[in-house]
């Protein structure tokens, strides 16, 4: 193992000294690309040289580097939304050359809905990449008019959810925890409010959100299936800003504001849910002191010290309260980063992030109360910390390597729980676990003419650690629960119990045909030793964040993708189209009568299998003009396949959806007036009927008599949601702007259905009857009222 | 898991009022799904208590298929303990109900394994289980409950009742208990099945010796609040792990409803044709001691409201 990572940077060290002697006799133009408004650094920001026809974009910080011989060049500074920068440049040494560029005519910004290079679809590396800016999320329709990163994320081609209300997301055939979300590098471990009707994420403290779905670079890992990037908003470094809102089920207020002339900025954000107050008037009494609130505070601070050092610091603290008289239920995330940008010289460029990242629940009963005989009270938290140095080092303008690695340590609290049973104590608490996660990985992204190519390598290396108490299990009946045996092996403190490595490699090429043609390819292998433990429909919030042991082996996937991508009427309309197929290993489902919570031996409550999904994603977007959106229709399949489930053979998943169509218009009708509608249909969900029934004890049960999993479908999915977006006449405090938004969710009034079950008649034992539920009944009409001074 | 599925039930319960816009709906709904053959269902469980045994025989029907079950008749159905004494059961009425004894003789011993061997169709069926110890129920207690809201059964101030009991030294007794209303013993339905693993809800949560934990103590309490002079009580069985883990899937799979519903799975049987190729069979032969405990509602002798 060591060997291996070893050779690993030795080649590394070998590839960086080749190309230094190479560039010689060169000199590099590097420095930060920000936006004159605010200060914020602008992200793939294209910096292209005419005379030598050559370029590169900013990184995630606004960063860039490019190496050329010496001479007279022009270099150009675009970027979609804001006015374009010539400089005129000897270049005979290193230059350092930082560049602010200001936003186009406000009516212009207005329609922009990417804030990229307009061509960056054909021309960049990536596919399998969406990028959905924050000012088009903002104007599209939305829940009680809660703005919201998920919820948006769910239109887009190759992403599904198991339905409307549910948790999280799925991407191309992975489940809800395959996603890795994270927060300025922290990863959230649930990423929703209310069950998962809204997410954590403040749309005003946003300033960036990619989701990558395939060709995923080298230096991301720990999840298998997707990557969603949020990168928190920066404060405004030229003056003070206030944002806020007041809506349906949030009110929200930002602040930012600049201090040491302009080095530093901060932001802080907040939003909190205030139903239980609007409803407390009309509660009973007993009612009254209901608790049930929400609510998320982020924080950002960055300061600059001299050219070379950036510093940030940024955090996420957000609560769910429900509750009621001697009961009381909530959880929530925390995450704490820090990041320091060092520019080593001007070709290495280095981001070292350190973060914290918690997600605990609580549920008890009687906890407040100490002379109470009867008490329940139940802890789970999972702590994850992490130290992650990247590198960038800009060798050649068609080099671009990067390399670092990663390290974790997890701290698991699985379940924390006493219960007092007539002022006797037991406590059914699981023992802690602990495990580490290391990481290095190497990547070059290289221009050959026309070819671009990225490649990398990563390579994880997973420990569980005791002190722990590990038990093997015997299978008494396949398919049914495993038994622990005793005596179990015990771990000391520190004790490595059980060690996996796994390589990953990534590759990614584009072939451009012509300037607004390419056609792109991807491999990815991924990893990942955490598992979300979830037997339910939708991902609950009491789910347990499994680490990999001797038993839960680590998931994987292997995904290649192959598509087409093509811009045209001058980068007017971009379109894509993608197929993928994904194979996953060591997929986890269970068995009947599954305990997943509070249960010690619940390694002998799980299934083993592997998944596979593919599919074609076709997407069409216009970038410019008065009306703007997009079209996505992906035709794809999710299968499992778990020993003994559904007679050994493949299953549809519970998202299995193979036609899925959206469709995301938004109307600049006025300056001030903007209309936005969303359109979706998707297959519905598979669903497993009882074929037979049988009277047992009084009981009518359901039996299916073939055994499959899955082998129904509940109707199909469709709503429409319509939104218009008014800009106040007047001036809020003469110099600030304020805005109505009003939309109505699911304008048709449609009762999609969100499961069919099937049941015993309340009234009569013995009529077998089949229900539709549906989480949302109604249309949903609202008004949000935005401003900013 | 049910337990939790309640918690979260209870949440909604509260969060409901507030969030009227966001209240889920259910309709009964037509859904066309097919039949398979039927199967032969044993529904067959013994007790070490005095009276008459029964052991139900029927077949499965199609799902949507509302009316009462089709018997089986004319089957041989014997069970056997592990001293060598054969009980024989008789379908007398000729309803696939088959009976073993009169009000007065007693069949099932704590410690004894029962074979039950049914033939019929040309097939023979075998399942065993075992009778396991069953500790006293020490007693029935009720305390005084106000509803925050009008419940849709039962009163909204009455009594809620719990039973205390404790549960063997040594890990691993599995218990089913069920509350007693009236003299009966009855589950109405699965979702309200309260089983218990030593004094708590699964192997692993240890519990082993402890006073039964409270939701399972207040478990004879289900759908409705006790009114006073109500005849409540509790039927304490000791029930095999594979009991318990039958049962357990019954209770699962009558929660498939809602956001949190878990996946319709078949529910296993103990009941195994001799024949492998031959008809599986659905159900499960069971055998439980009894401890027994009932008590009137008197309000002056009630607990206060908390």
């Amino acid at each position: 193992m060591k060997n291996t990572i070893l050779k690993i940077c030795l080649m590394g060290l070998v590839l960086l000294g080749n190309y230094s002697l190479q560039a010689q006799s060169k000199s590099t133009i590097s420095g930060y690309v920000k936006d004159v408004a605010n200060g914020e650094g602008l992200i793939g920001v294209s910096v292209y040289v005419r005379e030598a026809q050559t370029g590169v974009t900013t990184n995630t910080y606004g960063f860039y580097s490019i190496t050329l011989p010496s001479g007279n060049y022009n270099v150009v500074y675009s970027y979609i939304g804001y006015e374009k920068r010539i400089k005129t440049i000897d270049l005979t040494t290193d230059q350092t050359l930082n560049i602010e560029l200001g936003s186009e005519s406000e009516q212009l910004q207005e329609v922009t809905v990417s804030t990229r290079r307009d061509d960056e679809n054909v021309r960049s590396i990536e596919m399998s990449v969406n990028k959905v800016d924050m000012k088009t999320i903002k104007k599209m329709p939305a829940l009680l008019g809660e703005v919201d990163l998920i919820r948006s994320i769910q239109l887009l081609p190759g992403v599904t959810t198991v339905g409307e209300g549910a948790s999280g997301f799925n991407v191309r055939g992975g489940d809800v925890s395959q996603n890795l979300v994270l927060l300025d590098e922290a990863p959230v471990y649930n990423s929703s409010h209310l069950f998962g009707f809204f997410s954590v994420f403040n749309p005003d403290a946003v300033k960036d959100v990619k989701l990558i779905k395939g060709g995923i670079p080298a230096q991301y890992g720990g999840r298998i299936s997707s990557i969603l990037d949020v990168r928190m908003k920066e404060g405004n470094s030229k003056k003070r800003e206030v944002n806020g809102g007041i809506g349906t089920i949030f009110s929200r207020l930002t602040y930012e504001q600049p201090f040491a002339k302009g080095k530093g900025s901060f932001i802080v954000a907040g939003r909190r849910s205030y139903i239980d107050i609007l409803s407390k008037p009309f509660l009973k009494k007993d009612l009254r002191d209901s608790k049930f609130n929400f609510y998320d505070l982020t924080a950002k601070v960055n300061y600059q010290l001299g050219n070379k050092d950036t510093f940030f610091a940024s955090g996420y603290f957000g609560k769910d309260v429900f509750g009621g008289g001697d009961f009381g239920f909530g959880w929530g995330n925390a995450t704490a980063t820090g990041r320091w940008n060092h520019i080593f010289s001007n070709k290495l460029f280095m981001n070292l992030t350190g973060y914290y990242s918690n997600y605990d629940y609580s549920l008890g009963q009687n906890t407040n109360d100490p002379n109470a005989k009867d008490k329940f009270d139940w802890k789970s938290k999972i702590i994850s910390t992490s130290i992650k140095p990247d590198f960038t080092y800009y060798l050649t303008p068609n080099n671009q390597l990067t390399f670092g690695g990663q390290y974790i340590r997890y701290d698991s609290r699985p379940g924390k729980a006493t219960a007092i049973s007539e002022g006797e104590t037991t406590d059914i608490s699981l023992e802690p676990r602990y495990a580490d996660e290391s990481a290095l990985y190497i990547g070059n992204e290289q221009k050959l003419g026309r070819v671009s190519l990225q490649y990398g390598l990563r390579y994880s290396f997973y420990r569980s650690l005791g002190p722990s108490t590990e038990y093997d299990y015997l299978e008494v009946e396949k398919g049914q629960r495993k038994l622990p045996i005793f005596p179990g092996t015990s771990y000391g403190d520190g004790d490595v119990i059980k060690t996996y490595g796994n390589w990953e490699p990534r590759f990614s090429v584009n072939v451009g045909i012509t300037t607004n043609t390419s056609i792109k390819a991807s491999y990815n292998r991924t990893s990942q030793y955490l598992h979300l433990l979830s037997n339910t429909a939708a991902s609950s919030p009491l789910d347990v964040w499994t680490m990999s042991s001797a038993v839960i082996k680590p998931e994987l996937a292997d995904q290649i993708a192959l598509g087409w991508f093509q811009n045209f009427r001058d980068n007017t309309f971009e379109a894509s189209v993608e197929v993928y197929y994904k194979k996953l290993y060591n997929q986890i489902d269970y068995v009947p009568g599954s305990d997943l919570l509070l249960n010690q031996f619940v390694p002998g409550d799980l299934l083993f299998g592997d998944g596979r999904a593919y599919g074609a994603e076709f997407y069409l977007k216009k970038n410019k003009g008065k009306l703007t959106g997009w079209v996505s229709y992906t035709l794809s399949r999710t299968e499992r396949k778990v020993e003994t489930i559904s007679n050994d053979n493949w299953f549809p998943a519970r998202f299995d959806k193979p036609h899925n169509f959206t469709a995301v218009a938004i109307y600049d009708l006025t300056d001030r007036l903007a209309l936005s509608s969303n359109f979706t249909i998707t297959s519905g969900t598979p669903a497993t009927f009882p074929t037979n029934r049988y009277g047992y004890n009084g009981w009518a049960l359901g039996h299916n008599y073939d055994g499959t999993r899955n082998g129904s479908r509940i109707p199909a999915y469709h709503r429409l949601d319509l939104a218009a977006t008014l800009k106040s006449k007047r001036k809020l405090f003469k110099t600030g702007d304020g805005e109505w938004v009003f939309s109505v969710y699911n304008v048709y009034n449609r009762r999609n259905p969100f499961s069919v079950y099937t049941q015993v008649n309340e009234d009569n034992a013995l009529r077998t009857e089949a229900v539709k539920y549906s989480v949302i009944g109604s249309f949903i009409p609202s008004v949000t009222y935005n401003f900013k001074f | 898991m049910k337990r939790y599925m309640n918690i979260l039930k209870r949440i909604s319960l509260v969060v409901a009022p507030a969030m009227l816009l966001l209240t889920g709906c259910e309709d009964i709904i037509d859904l066309n799904v097919d039949s398979g053959p039927s199967q032969l269902v044993v529904d067959g469980w013994i007790t070490n208590q005095p009276g008459v045994q029964q052991i139900s025989l029927s077949l499965s029907a199609p799902y949507f298929n509302n009316g009462p079950a089709t018997p089986v008749t004319n089957a041989s159905v014997l069970v056997e303990d592990n001293e060598g004494n054969v009980y024989e059961f008789l379908d007398v009425d000729q309803d696939g109900i088959y009976e073993w004894g009169t009000a007065q003789d007693t069949l099932g011993r704590i410690g004894r394994t029962y074979l039950l061997t049914i033939t019929t169709d040309g097939e023979v069926y075998t399942a065993d289980t075992e009778i396991r110890r069953v500790p006293q129920v020490d007693s029935v207690v009720y305390q005084k409950e106000t509803l925050p809201i009008d419940p849709d059964n039962g009163p909204k101030e009455g009594y809620i009742a719990q039973f205390y009991a404790r549960d063997f030294v040594g890990e691993g007794d599995n218990y089913w208990i069920k509350p007693v209303v009236d003299g009966q013993a009855r589950v109405d339905r699965p979702s309200n099945i309260s089983i218990a693993y030593d004094a708590a809800f699964n192997a692993g949560a240890p519990s082993d010796g402890l006073i039964f934990i409270l939701p399972l103590r207040q478990s004879i309490t289900t759908d409705s609040l006790y009114s006073a002079g109500n005849s409540v009580g509790v039927e304490l069985h000791s029930i095999t792990n594979e009991a318990f883990e039958f049962l357990k899937q019954v209770q699962q799979q009558a929660s498939n409803g809602g956001l949190f519903a878990t996946p319709v799975q078949n529910i296993f049987s103990n009941v195994v044709n001799s024949n492998p190729n031959g008809p599986k069979a659905l159900g499960f032969f069971g055998a439980s001691a009894v401890s027994r405990k009932e008590t009137v509602i008197d309000p002056s002798k009630a607990r206060p409201e908390e």
